[in-house]
């Protein structure tokens, strides 16, 4: 079986697309997700990615010459079956944790990767509206405060919102019904990809304009302690955030009224296209807790026992009355701010040196090295996560779309007052 | 039955729903300090001893607080949010709009934000930024109930309205209305004060009201300025001119059923509004008569607002700014005369 790389859809005015040179070689061998060309168009030059691993069988339009949207410009051969994992040193290797458990860990880590991949691909073939925002390798701070929730604890998240609704049990087939803007999506195709939740998964829509989460998610956890229900609220927002006011008015009142709500701020180094120390003479986002009265701590984002292990932390004190608490989680996008940014911004060597760091390998080395989990279980694990997503891929293209009655339903809520 | 000014049956309105439903709240700066001002306007005073738990006192910080009480909302709480002066809204208005208006849309109707908030506005000698007349800002943003208070029996019955919808509702009050005796009495207070009846009642939140019954024109107008219409209509009976005064009370969603029985009636309409005219409520009630009521029309509509400028501080400026009884005569006599410039 073999591929074809299209042309991804660009361009903001529908003109052709020049490509500038080819990055590999006929062939060379690609992994998905590697740059396998550069293009220009009318707004920039941008790297075009393989969407699946294989060889370079054939280049079909030479370096010089443009193309359409659509248009396919090299043949990928099949895959062999590539290891996203190596054996090496891992500082969790007398891990005390359930096997089952961290396999699921993984599972969750890699669904997420896999899905962005996806709908990456999806949108650069130019059959899902919308725009994305993603979060590959930001896998780790999703799944490892999730997995220190309790199912009726709630989330709070952004428009980069995908990783966090799978890790807290959002389906693949609602999210990707919802990015095809589907009735039967988890927000009735009425949110999109910038407002997933599920009120019955403990997740409250995205909300997509920067930290306006924060006081949100403070006014949920003052209702979960005004009525003693001892559930707990971890807050997602990005590095961006911290410089809002709705950062710093909610934490301030979180910290007054010892809330049960977890800050988690996952700190990327970008706010969009401008880097974290362009706009903060202390980086350190953690500082911020203790000029508030209350704990905040900095944890390595792509270690993802040491987010899960934190997390605990942070949520049993939440749950004892002595919250909040906010983590920030280093780590780093691996993609655009959004859809067509070709993060020009972000140096090679920075890439390459978070590449090197990135959070589902080096987990997958630690359960290699700690030898209860060979290869076999990983790629298992793998296959699972492909055929979930391709079927659920197919279910969404043809899932029923909103009536146009719909369009007017669900402004208001109707039925009897209180 | 007692006689209540507009700040105390807010009071008894909220203390009320307090006691009725635990989930219950009130949020808000100097709303729950011992020896302090219930809120800006007396309306939460002494609230604190009666619900210590449920009375909570934030900083100043309006984004964040009408955030908190957007996240309490959704959690199953019945926050009651005020805000100091109307002005303040400004900083709150991305939790209002962004958040508590489009919750249930964006969710596909599996959230509810069932929240109350209150602001008074007027322009009452503080300036420019403490006197706004904020309806304008507020009434165009679907998801969202506005109403504008006029009387101490409303402003009960509204409340309570307002915590029992699963909505958020933005409850607009008059700072010349809240008392016209007292001490903390303002300069140029009008008598809103109703019968407030000892039996629990609400009023509904979309629904106009008819105070003063007349055949020749409608005069629509809310918060302080019917109270000027009213006295304008009184004025006008020297002149053999009839006309019927509607409270719009509910401005989004606009009660067409009933300004439009009374267009179909009088024929003729005069809007009167505190506020710069150019984009005001009265804009678009015109507009919504226009496209329904236009065959039964004899007559243009004509506005009477303030002009398109800050609110300014000088008592003679004020006064100038805010409509007058005369201008709104004068619009009157000017409706009954077709082709005639007011």
């Amino acid at each position: 079986m073999t591929f074809e790389l299209k042309m991804p859809d660009l361009s903001t005015t529908g003109s052709p697309i020049k490509v500038l040179r080819w990055l590999v070689a006929v062939g060379e061998f690609v992994e998905r997700g590697q740059a396998v060309l550069d293009v220009e168009t009318d707004k920039a030059t941008m790297e075009v990615e393989a969407l699946n691993s294989g060889k370079l069988l054939e280049q079909l339009i030479p370096a010089g010459q443009e193309a359409s949207a659509g248009e396919v410009l090299a043949i990928i051969g099949e895959s062999s079956v590539q290891s996203t994992a190596r054996t090496g040193e891992s500082r969790h290797a007398e891990e005390p944790y359930d096997r089952n458990f961290l396999l699921s860990l993984y599972r969750r880590m890699l669904l997420i990767r896999q899905f962005e991949d996806r709908v990456k691909s999806l949108f650069l073939e130019g059959i899902m509206p919308g725009t994305i925002h993603q979060c590959q390798g930001q896998e780790a701070t999703a799944v490892g405060v999730c997995a220190a929730l309790k199912e009726n604890d709630f989330i709070t998240s952004t428009f980069r919102g995908h990783g966090h609704a799978l890790a807290k049990g959002l389906s693949v087939q609602e999210m990707l019904d919802e990015l095809f803007g589907a009735i039967t999506g988890c927000c009735k195709g009425k949110g999109g990809s910038m407002h997933m939740g599920n009120f019955e998964k403990g997740m409250i829509p995205g909300i997509a304009i920067v930290a306006g989460g924060i006081p949100v998610a403070t006014g949920m956890a003052l209702a979960f302690k005004m009525r003693k229900t001892e559930q707990v609220v971890a807050c997602f927002f990005g590095d961006g955030g911290v410089a809002e006011g709705a950062f710093h008015e909610a934490v301030n009142m979180a910290a007054l009224w010892s809330l049960p709500v977890l800050f988690v701020c996952e700190n990327n180094l970008y706010g969009a296209s401008t880097r974290i120390d362009q706009v903060m003479k202390n980086t350190t986002v953690s500082d911020r807790a203790a000029s508030y009265g209350f704990r905040g701590e900095t944890i390595d984002g792509n270690d993802l026992l040491a987010v899960y292990d934190a997390a605990g932390r942070a949520v049993e004190e939440c749950r004892t009355g002595q919250g909040p608490v906010l983590l920030e989680l280093l780590t780093y996008r691996r993609t655009g701010h959004s859809r067509r940014d070709p993060c020009h911004y972000q140096s090679k060597e920075e890439r390459a040196a978070w590449s090197a760091s990135d959070p589902i390998v080096r987990f997958a080395q630690m359960l290699l090295a700690g030898g209860q989990v060979d290869q076999t279980d990983l790629d298992g694990i793998r296959e699972e996560i492909d055929y979930e997503i391709e079927s659920a891929v197919e279910q969404a293209k043809t899932a029923p779309r909103p009536a146009l009655d719909d369009l007017l339903t669900d402004v208001y809520a109707g039925g009897e007052p209180v | 039955m007692k006689r209540q000014a507009i700040a105390e049956a807010l009071r008894n309105g909220i203390a009320e729903e307090m006691e009725r439903d635990e989930t219950v709240f009130c949020i808000g700066e100097d709303i729950a300090v011992p020896g302090g001002w219930g809120g800006a306007f007396t309306v939460t005073l002494g609230l604190e001893k009666r619900f210590p738990d449920r009375m909570i006192n934030t900083p100043i910080a309006e984004l964040g607080f009408f955030g908190v009480a957007v996240g309490a909302a959704m959690m199953g709480m019945r926050p009651i949010a005020d805000v100091q002066y109307g002005d303040f809204l400004f900083l709150a208005s991305d939790q209002i709009i962004n958040n508590a208006a489009k919750m249930r849309y964006m969710s596909g109707g599996r959230c509810q934000v069932p929240l109350v908030m209150r602001a008074p506005v007027g322009a009452t000698g503080r300036g420019s930024q403490h006197a706004q007349s904020m309806e304008r800002y507020f009434t165009g943003v679907p998801g969202l109930k506005v109403v504008a208070i006029s009387n101490a029996y409303d402003a009960k019955g509204i409340l309570k309205s307002a915590v029992r919808d699963n909505n958020p509702v933005l409850i607009f009050e008059h700072k010349l209305l809240y008392g016209s005796k007292g001490a903390r009495v303002e300069s140029g207070a009008v008598d809103a004060t109703s019968e407030i009846p000892d039996h629990d009642y609400v009023v509904p939140l979309d629904q106009a009201a008819l105070r003063r019954p007349g055949s020749d024109v409608t005069i629509l107008s809310w918060l302080l300025m019917l109270h000027f219409s009213l006295d304008a209509a009184q004025q006008l009976t020297n002149e053999r001119i009839a006309a019927e005064v509607l409270d719009v009370r509910s401005l989004a969603p606009i009660d067409y059923q009933t300004i439009g029985d009374s267009v179909k009636n009088t024929g003729r309409v005069v809007i009167v509004e505190e506020g710069p005219k150019t984009g005001g409520v009265s804009a678009e009630i015109a507009a919504g008569i226009q496209e329904r009521f236009a065959q039964y029309l004899k007559a243009p509509i004509i506005r009477v607002a303030s002009p398109d400028i800050p609110v300014p501080f000088s008592p003679i400026l004020e006064n100038a700014y805010r409509p007058s009884v005369v201008q709104i005569v004068q619009a009157v006599r000017a409706v009954m005369t077709p082709h005639a410039k007011p």
